[in-house]
């Protein structure tokens, strides 16, 4: 289980995360939604130790995060890959790097999964749509079985489809692979359909927190109300007719 | 007015990009052109902006990110007076007034150059600098998807309240029928390089008759809460 427990980071004499205490099981997925300058890439900063903690504790199963060897999928896809390289170097690279062999048909089945074809991986990311590049992505973040996997905006580049195609193969992968999935959004519909507790930051702070769908039925606070407000203005989220 | 044009069409590299595309927007008309990354939307709303002012009428275009429209070297205000320059218009303080106040972006300080800006306030000057001269058609590539949900929904709102105001038409371009279904009253489908489909938001919604229309219709958003 990942363990932030009130957790404070500051940058550049100002406070860009306090108090932050959330928790998420092993197989579940938390989204933590917010605004740009909230402090959500900051939190995946935090729980990847690329942040000096002012306050508080993170940890995975009660050890260092780092010891779990967490993956992320980054928000734009291509320039997640060195355009020099072919894609399968790229994404057998955290098993190289761990020295690990994965399983007999791991690679195989997993870009089954994503619904990318072998021989794909035999081109440059310039070579590949966007969504394909996307889909390469999270096969890397998968590929050595990390157990708690990190997505930061992972379909803020892709169109509205290839956007829930993806979100539906990466939940499939998840009750297959039985990963924990944080996901940073500021897409309020996709942290409904696919979390199972939603975190809103402000300003750094955790505004509210709870299930996502009783969150989208009945945000507690008027910043939440006023996320999920929009997030029905601008048609991600709707009434049923 | 009414704006319209026939056949054009775009080739790259031998390969027609565009087929040969007609359209008609009528006078303050809101219009969704949607499709999916790749369908040709952007071609062509790059094309009929060309085409349009070629035949003498009044277009704007805001791109989909501020970075496309800013020099982060200069300042608000040299911006605007550059609009102006360009439309052969003299400098005009109450329009400024009016169209930073119809944007809410009148607490901003025009002596600072763009960057000091938020990204919500740097994409509200793009569009109240595209209106300068009431064009007669807005176009508007993605106009949200650099913005933050909130600032997103609050600008669309504020921009339609003005362009209802002026009569002034609007093509929304985007690949979310979601968003496009909330903002046009009229949705064009691209699909391969052509509008497979032409169509009211409502009818669409209800019976979109071909594929592309029936995938768009079936993402368009995340999920359907009861009443």
């Amino acid at each position: 289980m990942l363990k932030v427990d009130n957790v404070a980071v500051r940058r550049a004499k100002s406070v860009t995360l306090r108090d932050v205490t959330l928790t998420l099981p092993s197989g579940r997925t938390l989204a933590v939604v917010g605004e740009s300058g909230a402090g959500k890439s900051t939190l995946i900063a935090a729980i990847l130790g690329l942040v000096k903690l002012a306050r508080g504790t993170i940890s995975w199963n009660n050890q260092p995060v780092s010891a779990c060897r967490p993956a992320l999928v980054m928000q734009e896809p291509r320039a997640a890959f060195n355009p020099a390289l072919k894609l399968r170097r790229s994404v057998m690279e955290p098993v190289k790097a761990r020295s690990i062999i994965p399983e007999m048909g791991r690679l195989e089945r997993l870009c089954d999964g994503l619904e990318l074809p072998p021989d794909l991986l035999d081109r440059r990311p310039a070579e590949v749509s966007i969504g394909q590049a996307q889909r390469v992505g999270i096969l890397r973040a998968l590929i050595a079985a990390p157990p708690l996997v990190l997505f930061d905006e992972p379909l803020s580049a892709l169109d509205a489809v290839t956007q829930k195609h993806t979100a539906r193969l990466i939940a499939d992968l998840q009750s297959e692979e039985g990963f924990a999935a944080l996901i940073v959004t500021h897409d309020l519909g996709y942290a409904a359909a696919y979390s199972d507790e939603i975190v809103v930051l402000n300003k750094g702070r955790v505004e509210e927190a709870g299930p996502a769908r009783s969150f989208i039925e009945s945000p507690q606070t008027a910043y939440g109300k006023t996320l999920r407000d929009a997030a029905f203005a601008l048609g991600a989220l709707e009434l049923a007719a | 007015m009414k704006l319209s044009f026939t056949g054009l069409s775009v080739e790259r590299s031998g390969r027609n990009i565009l087929h040969p595309t007609s359209l008609r927007i009528e006078a303050g008309e809101r219009v969704g052109l949607i499709g999916t990354s790749g369908s040709g939307k952007s071609t062509l709303g790059h094309a009929l902006v060309d085409e349009l002012r070629t035949l003498g009428q009044s277009i704007a275009h805001v791109p989909q990110s501020p970075d496309e429209a800013l020099d982060p070297l200069r300042s608000i205000a040299f911006h605007w007076r550059e609009a102006e320059r360009a439309l052969g218009l003299d400098p005009n303080a109450a329009r400024q007034q009016e169209l930073f106040h119809a944007l809410r972006i009148e607490d901003g300080d025009v002596g600072k150059r763009s960057w000091s800006w938020s990204r919500g306030m740097q994409q509200r000057f793009v569009i109240a600098m595209a209106l300068i001269g009431t064009p007669d058609l807005l176009v508007l590539d993605e106009p949200t998807s650099a913005l933050d949900p909130v600032v997103a929904a609050s600008t669309m709102t504020l921009l339609r309240e003005y362009l209802s105001k002026r009569q002034t038409a609007m093509l929304l371009i985007t690949h979310d029928l979601g968003l496009a279904s909330r903002h046009a009253e009229r949705l064009l489908v691209m699909q391969d390089g052509q509008i497979v489909e032409d169509a009211s938001t409502d009818q669409l919604l209800e019976a979109p008759a071909t594929k592309a229309a029936q995938s768009l219709s079936t993402h368009r958003s995340w999920l359907q809460l009861p009443c």
